[in-house]
């Protein structure tokens, strides 16, 4: 028989990851509920997703492409532009959505008991038809240009995976403080704008590195999808090294994500009273 | 069983009134160094929602939690059901556990009825295989399998309200407590609810815990109740008793003051009261209103309307009087009061609205007020709803 025990004297306090599994149907249908309702808001949901990085994309090649002249080492400049964004567009989105998603359902979280982290979790799901479209497009330039794809290709659902917990620990991050201090909200779009220019998706990671100073490279690299970034594009295109300061970016995913997951139980418990 | 389904022992849970504790990063910072700096705590002022409650529930029964607006029944549900966290205390329950604070949480408009069911379901902690089990049975229990397939957002209200039912209806937890979800949706489905809870319930031995203001259905329902009062527990026992007790506080407390009643130009009806919010049947209830008019308006009509629960009109207490002409042409306000002797009502929930003509306004005002009336548990089970009618006798008899 289950058994429920709950002591606020003691200050226990345990990560719980097993009843985070044992509500795995809900994540899979919260997940599948919001895949649903993305479709069904018909056509323009999925055009949108094909529109929006286009004409970034766009924007980028003529501003980057042709007037800056960015070296790309030979890769035509659309195919290593989009090859970043992939990456960036996934993060903005799963950051945004989950970051927002426990104001989103605060209806439910005053209704019913579930582990609360069920929430921003599920929005990782949501972000991959943005990626299938986002590497679907990927692919159609890839052909079009005739650039052919590396080798280190099986390194990608590494760099996914990288991706995933980065912008889930970003929103995870997001949605607990956003809670609190509803002024998060406001920030999350920013983040989004700024980060596409502060990351290396228009130019690659070496300009940075042999542009600036030690010490703002390693600020450059603090950001997680710094690193992920040239990750896409070193796995996808074979484009330069993953450069040393690459890995100051993958110890920034697992910072946030863990800390994300621990402030987010550490806050779940006054959800209800809060939101 | 005699099992101990739910120990509670030292529970509180602390509110902050007047302090907000989500807002601005700016009006956080505010409240942190006005702490360090002028040592003030701001304006914060702790309420105790619950205080240091100590109960014991027994598997397989069905708890009443009764009291006042205000008195923690809410809270100390939402603290069981695990929403909120106790500020202090602790509770253990043993078996699996659903709440149902609300009907249909989670529901979502663009999704059909069938996927609602999943969706709404699993949020109630069941689990796939079992709604695919139940899914038939769901479907026929509200009776709208010809749109199961229809996305939410082209059902009727009621519709909706039919079918989050079914599902909740069909939860089989070992433990289950409920919120005053059965105040919405029709009455004939209400019923069906309410039959298929005490069905399941007497067969499976499980053990519920029901929050309510409905004293009529609390009795009927369960054989224990919790009395809570300014977040304590004031009686714990057999439920006819817990809900004498519940009466006996509540008689001398005035129903809650309505707000103003605007009857439309300017003319606005003031501290509209009933004595009683609860009264035990064959009862006195004691009205009193105060009416004040822009100008002076002569009152050709007034009187009171009782409604029931069907929204059927059940009498009219007529207050029309040469007194009232007289009185309401010379001054802009006055006040009507009475007393209705024994209220003849059978047991349930009444709704009090007034009706009203006059030089300046007219028209039907309904739901200003409602009344439950009560009958002391007797020795024979009362006959069904339907069969019951509208008025209780004042009968007294012999049989030799």
């Amino acid at each position: 028989m289950e058994k429920i025990v709950v002591d606020a004297n003691k200050g226990s306090f345990s990560l719980n990851l097993k009843e985070l599994y044992s509500y795995r149907d809900l994540f899979l249908i919260m997940a599948w509920r919001d895949l649903r309702v993305r479709y069904a808001q018909t056509f323009l949901g999925l055009a949108w997703a094909v529109i929006q990085p286009l004409i970034t994309l766009v924007i980028f090649t003529i501003v980057f492409g042709r007037f800056v002249k960015v070296d790309t080492g030979g890769i035509p400049y659309p195919v290593f532009a989009l090859c970043g964004m992939v990456a960036w567009t996934y993060f903005g989105f799963v950051m945004n959505q989950s970051g927002n998603s426990i104001i989103g359902a605060q209806e439910m979280i005053k209704k019913i008991y579930f582990p609360r982290l069920i929430i921003p979790l599920s929005k990782a799901v949501v972000g991959l038809v943005d990626l299938c479209i986002a590497f679907l497009m990927l692919f159609v330039l890839i052909i079009i240009y005739g650039v052919s794809i590396s080798h280190n290709i099986f390194f990608l659902p590494f760099f996914f995976l990288l991706a995933v917990m980065s912008s889930l620990g970003a929103g995870i991050w997001l949605s607990a403080l956003s809670i609190r201090y509803r002024d998060f909200q406001h920030i999350t779009p920013f983040l989004v704008q700024v980060g596409l220019y502060a990351t290396p998706i228009a130019y690659p990671g070496e300009t940075v590195i042999s542009n600036l100073p030690d010490w703002a490279v390693f600020l450059f690299y603090l950001n997680p999808m710094a690193g992920i970034v040239e990750g896409f594009r070193w796995a996808v295109l074979g484009q330069g090294n993953l450069n040393a300061v690459s890995y100051i970016s993958f110890a920034m995913v697992a910072i946030l994500f863990s800390t994300g997951i621990f402030y987010f139980r550490k806050v779940e418990r006054l959800m209800a009273d809060i939101v | 069983m005699s099992e101990i389904a739910i120990s509670v022992s030292h529970l509180s849970k602390k509110f902050f009134i007047g302090n907000h504790q989500s807002g601005d990063l700016r009006e956080s910072f505010r409240r942190k160094i006005n702490q360090v700096f002028k040592n003030e705590k701001g304006k914060k002022e702790p309420f105790w929602a619950l205080r240091d409650l100590n109960c014991e529930i027994k598997a397989g029964t069905i708890t009443g939690i009764i009291g006042r607006n205000g008195a923690g029944k809410s809270t100390l549900l939402k603290i069981l059901s695990r929403i909120t966290y106790p500020t202090s205390g602790k509770f253990e329950i043993e078996g699996r556990v659903s709440s149902l604070l609300e009907v249909g949480t989670g529901f979502h408009s663009e999704l059909t009825g069938r996927e609602n069911v999943f969706l709404n379901g699993t949020i109630l902690g069941m689990r796939r295989t079992e709604i695919k089990e139940k899914f038939d049975a769901i479907v026929n229990f509200s009776g709208i399998e010809n749109f199961i397939d229809t996305p939410v957002k082209h059902y009727s209200s009621g519709m909706v309200v039919r079918l989050a039912f079914s599902v909740a209806a069909h939860l089989e937890p070992e433990i289950l407590m409920i919120d005053e979800v059965l105040a919405v949706g029709d009455a004939e489905f209400q019923k069906k609810c309410l039959g298929k809870m005490d069905e399941v319930t007497k067969q499976e031995g499980r053990t519920i815990l029901f929050v309510s203001h409905n004293m009529a259905a609390v009795e009927h329902l369960c054989t224990g109740g919790i009395l809570l009062e300014k977040g304590q527990i004031r009686a714990h026992g057999d439920i006819g008793d817990v809900v004498e007790k519940y009466l006996a506080s509540e008689t001398d407390a005035p129903n809650d003051k309505t707000k103003e009643i605007s009857f439309g130009n300017g003319v606005i009806g003031r501290n509209f009261t009933l004595s009683h919010s609860s009264i035990a049947i064959h009862g006195d209830l004691s009205y009193s209103i105060t009416i004040e008019s822009p100008a002076v308006n002569q009152f050709t009509d007034l009187a009171l309307l009782v409604y029931n629960h069907l929204n059927e009109r059940i009498g009219v207490v007529d207050l029309r009087h040469q007194d009232l002409l007289r009185r309401s042409a010379l001054s802009r306000t006055f006040t009507v009061s009475g007393k209705i002797r024994g209220l003849p009502l059978i047991p349930g929930t009444y709704l009090f609205g007034l009706y009203v003509v006059s030089f300046l306004c007219r028209g039907d005002f309904l739901n200003l007020k409602r009344l439950e009336i009560i009958k002391p548990k007797t020795e024979f089970v009362p006959y069904a709803e339907k069969h019951r009618g509208y008025v209780e006798f004042d009968n007294t008899f012999s049989i030799s």
